[in-house]
């Protein structure tokens, strides 16, 4: 019993010098660093949007300004602050991108550790994941937005629905290789239920694809999200980066008004680049060839 | 160093005719002072969906099959009708009507166009029931329709009806007989090749996705000589407004057929080359309130929501000061003949508003929540949408906005499964058969879901006389009863503008979008300079 308990220590401990030397490796790498300054500073804009800038509602009577001192990002075809709805839009969009890609990651982690610890669910978990990997994501994501009306909900849920297949095809790959280490038989062998080695050794081991699966799942969310608002299948009453846009087409200021587009796109650049980037360096930084290097 | 600079000129020249392959030859334009053989290129924004103008249709299918097939009657800037087809018109008996017509026009095969084909058009409007099919709706009234002589139209009226001249004569297209009638059913003719147009354009290419291109008919009376003097018109399909506008700075297009956004008129305005031309508007933009609602149903609510939006906001802002009021009437001023110029707009005043809702029995303690459907693809209405709802907050109602896409949204409007209907008409020519269809029981457009015999009887009353004072007399007071009860909360006319370039001319203006620039006449006397 005493053995068992230095064993499990002895693996807390590894794990917790794992983590360490992989966040020693990430802090050498400066693209991880700024792409992480840029996303918790899209995070605390979006936080603390109503102390940046007031909510873009109504008008005003400066409309398709270009960007001066007293509208930063200029003005839309209302003459509202395209700051303002830059600010008020990540809001929006980390929320869905939040939402959509916990759903999405919920589902598709359970499906995948399922189907890699049951090999009987596999193939049928297999066949569903490659049957929905070739679908038409877009067309579909358009069919069921227009469908349902555009709302949060609908966004975030149909989001989530076509971006599980992804989750679960990375995460199973990898779950498919630890269910077949020894250590696993062992944790078997000691009688342990199902849930509780799915919980205790399954999900640590498959814990940093999951990681990463967030993190890309999230930037993909935004760019649905915002290509969905393009297409008039946004929430219409409140602010996105994706709305932004649209308005901006449906003006016809996209020719004329520069700045209409540019920053609302530059903002979900900074999201999903610096997103790519994390992901990228946090696998480098993991991979002990790579942390030699 | 002689060899390297050779080297780079060679490839420059070689990459300059690689992009020069490369790029779409700009269409034909020879330079022709006269604007004989020359092409007019046409900006649109959809395909053509139905080519048979009696199914109905979207703006591309109106603005091409228009070209082919003659109405009776035109429309001025101001909302009279003219002669076209019919040289006049008028009744023998209070249920009789008729068309006289010229002889001078031809269909492109060489048939006349006689009393006959106009005649098979109403007959099978009436026989078949085209879906969509606006005349439909305005033929309620008439029993059959006759040709006595080649020239002339009659019409058997089941009841007196004093607009069904004018307006039939004006949205009806007439169509040749002998190439609809062997389909058997015109609303099931597909049309779709082997045109045969009264001119002044012929349908000769299709490109769907790409674009449509029409060759001149003649004789077509109403051109210079008889001939149209552009010899080809060829309208173009491009996503969106931005990209049409983008073709027209590049000299890719001529004109564009779409209205311009609100916003973009100033620009183009001070853009060189390009000319914008302002469209008289003929529709209005309204909100109804649906009466079936309970809290709706009550008069101080919908006055409280009337009085809480500020109407000069959304013309000055939305619309750029591209906008009238029509007085919160539903004559819009445009139409001398009958519009009141005394209507007063509902004033925005929150107070008023709020104490008008304290009066019905909501506040603080008994909160309002209406919810308010529109269209996304009208990006108008769609800004409007959030200025209302803003204002309403102010005055403690709350309106959800539904924007939602156009099909969903005509079949909830269908359905009446809304509490406020945000959206616009295009063209309300005639106010009596206007009335008739929005605020009669089971009026095809009556979205207020209203039934007051009072109006009802002053609408049947106006439907019933041929004598344009008593006319007038009865649609002023419906349009005043309409006003105060508020059946309706008429918004503002809006004007429309249209850009081209300014090497073209001579378009004439009709008002509406619908008609705009691209009318018939219109495109038959358009000259290159």
């Amino acid at each position: 019993m005493t053995a068992t308990v230095a064993g499990l220590d002895s693996v807390t401990n590894d794990q917790v010098t794992a983590a360490r030397a992989t966040w020693a490796a990430f802090r050498r790498n400066p693209l991880g660093m700024i792409s992480v300054g840029i996303l918790v500073l899209l995070v605390i804009v979006a936080a603390c949007a109503p102390l940046i800038a007031a909510y873009p509602t109504g008008y005003g009577d400066q409309v398709l300004q270009a960007p001066s001192g007293a509208h930063w990002f200029g003005t839309d075809n209302l003459g509202r602050d395209i700051f303002a709805e830059v600010v008020w839009g990540a809001r929006l969009s980390i929320v869905i991108a939040a939402l959509s890609s916990a759903l999405a990651i919920a589902i598709g982690v359970v499906v995948a550790v399922l189907g890699a610890y049951f090999p009987k669910v596999d193939s049928i978990v297999g066949t569903v994941v490659d049957l929905c990997l070739s679908l038409p994501v877009l067309p579909l994501m358009i069919l069921v937005a227009a469908l349902a009306g555009p709302s949060l909900v609908t966004l975030v849920l149909v989001i989530a629905f076509f971006s599980w297949p992804e989750v679960t095809r990375v995460v199973r790959s990898q779950a498919l290789s630890v269910v077949r280490l020894p250590y696993m038989d062992a944790a078997r062998l000691t009688g342990g239920s199902s849930i509780w080695i799915i919980r205790k050794h399954l999900l640590p081991a498959v814990a940093p694809v999951i990681v990463v699966s967030v993190v890309l799942t999230a930037s993909r969310a935004v760019l649905s999200a915002a290509g969905l608002a393009f297409l008039g299948l946004g929430d219409p009453t409140s602010w996105s980066w994706g709305r932004i846009l649209y308005e901006a087409q449906q003006s016809g200021a996209m020719q004329s008004a520069w700045w209409t587009t540019l920053f609302p796109s530059l903002a979900m650049l900074a999201l999903v680049v610096s997103a790519t980037l994390i992901s990228i360096a946090y696998n480098d930084a993991r991979n002990p060839r790579a942390r030699e290097d | 160093m002689r060899l390297r600079q050779s080297l780079i000129a060679v490839a420059a020249v070689v990459a300059v005719s690689a992009v020069t392959a490369c790029s779409p030859s700009a269409p034909d334009k020879a330079d022709d002072a006269a604007g004989s053989g020359t092409t007019l290129t046409i900006a649109t924004t959809t395909d053509v969906v139905n080519f048979n103008p009696l199914v109905g249709n979207s703006r591309t299918d109106n603005w091409i099959t228009s070209l082919m097939y003659p109405r009776l009657l035109s429309i001025s800037a101001d909302g009279q009708k003219s002669p076209l087809l019919a040289k006049d018109y008028g009744f023998t008996n209070p249920t009789t009507a008729f068309w006289n017509l010229r002889d001078d026009m031809k269909w492109s095969d060489g048939q006349p166009v006689t009393a006959d084909d106009v005649a098979f058009t109403i007959n099978s409007i009436l026989r078949d029931k085209p879906a969509g099919n606006t005349t439909y709706g305005q033929l309620v009234n008439v029993d059959s329709a006759s040709a006595p002589s080649p020239t002339r139209v009659e019409l058997k009226l089941k009841r007196p009806d004093s607009t069904v001249v004018t307006e039939v004569g004006f949205w009806m297209n007439v169509v040749p007989k002998h190439v609809f009638e062997p389909s058997g059913n015109v609303a099931k003719f597909a049309n779709d090749k082997d045109w045969v147009s009264a001119g002044p354009y012929k349908l000769t290419g299709v490109a769907k996705g790409q674009s449509y291109t029409l060759e001149r008919v003649t004789p077509y009376p109403f051109a210079p000589n008889n001939t149209p003097v552009v010899s080809k018109i060829v309208y173009r399909v491009y996503p969106d407004i931005n990209t049409e506008i983008l073709a027209l700075k590049n000299n890719e297009v001529d004109l564009i057929a779409n209205a311009l956004p609100p916003a973009q008129v100033k620009n183009l305005q001070n853009t060189p080359g390009i000319k914008v031309q302002e469209i008289p508007g003929l529709g209005y933009a309204h909100m109804t309130y649906n009466m079936k609602h309970p809290a709706l149903a009550n008069l101080k609510v919908r006055q409280a929501l009337s009085h809480a939006v500020n109407y000069d906001a959304i013309r000055s802002v939305v619309l750029q000061g591209q906008a009238v009021t029509t007085g919160s009437s539903p004559i819009p001023p445009v139409l001398k003949e009958f519009a009141d110029p005394s209507s007063q707009e509902y004033a925005f005043d929150i107070e008023k508003s709020k104490q008008l809702l304290a009066e019905a029995g909501y506040g603080p303690s008994k909160p309002l929540t209406l919810t308010m459907i529109y269209s996304l693809q009208d990006a108008v209405t769609s800004q409007w949408a959030n200025l209302v709802k803003d204002d309403a907050a102010k005055a403690g109602i709350t309106i959800n906005l539904q924007g939602m896409d156009r099909n969903t949204y005509l079949a909830k409007t269908a359905a009446g499964e809304y509490d406020i209907y945000a959206g616009n008409f295009a063209i309300m020519d005639d106010p009596t058969t206007n009335m008739a269809l929005t605020y009669l029981p089971g009026g095809a457009i009556n979205y207020s879901l209203v039934d007051d015999p009072a109006l009802n009887s002053l609408i049947t009353q106006a439907q019933g006389t041929t004598d344009k004072a008593a006319q007038k007399q009865f649609v002023q007071q419906a349009a005043t009863m309409v006003r105060d009860n508020v059946y309706d909360n008429v918004m503002y006319m809006q004007n429309l503008y249209v850009a081209h370039s300014d090497k073209w001319s001579g378009f004439v203006v009709k008002p509406s979008e619908l008609l705009s620039v691209v009318d018939p006449q219109s495109l038959a006397n358009a000259t290159k300079n």
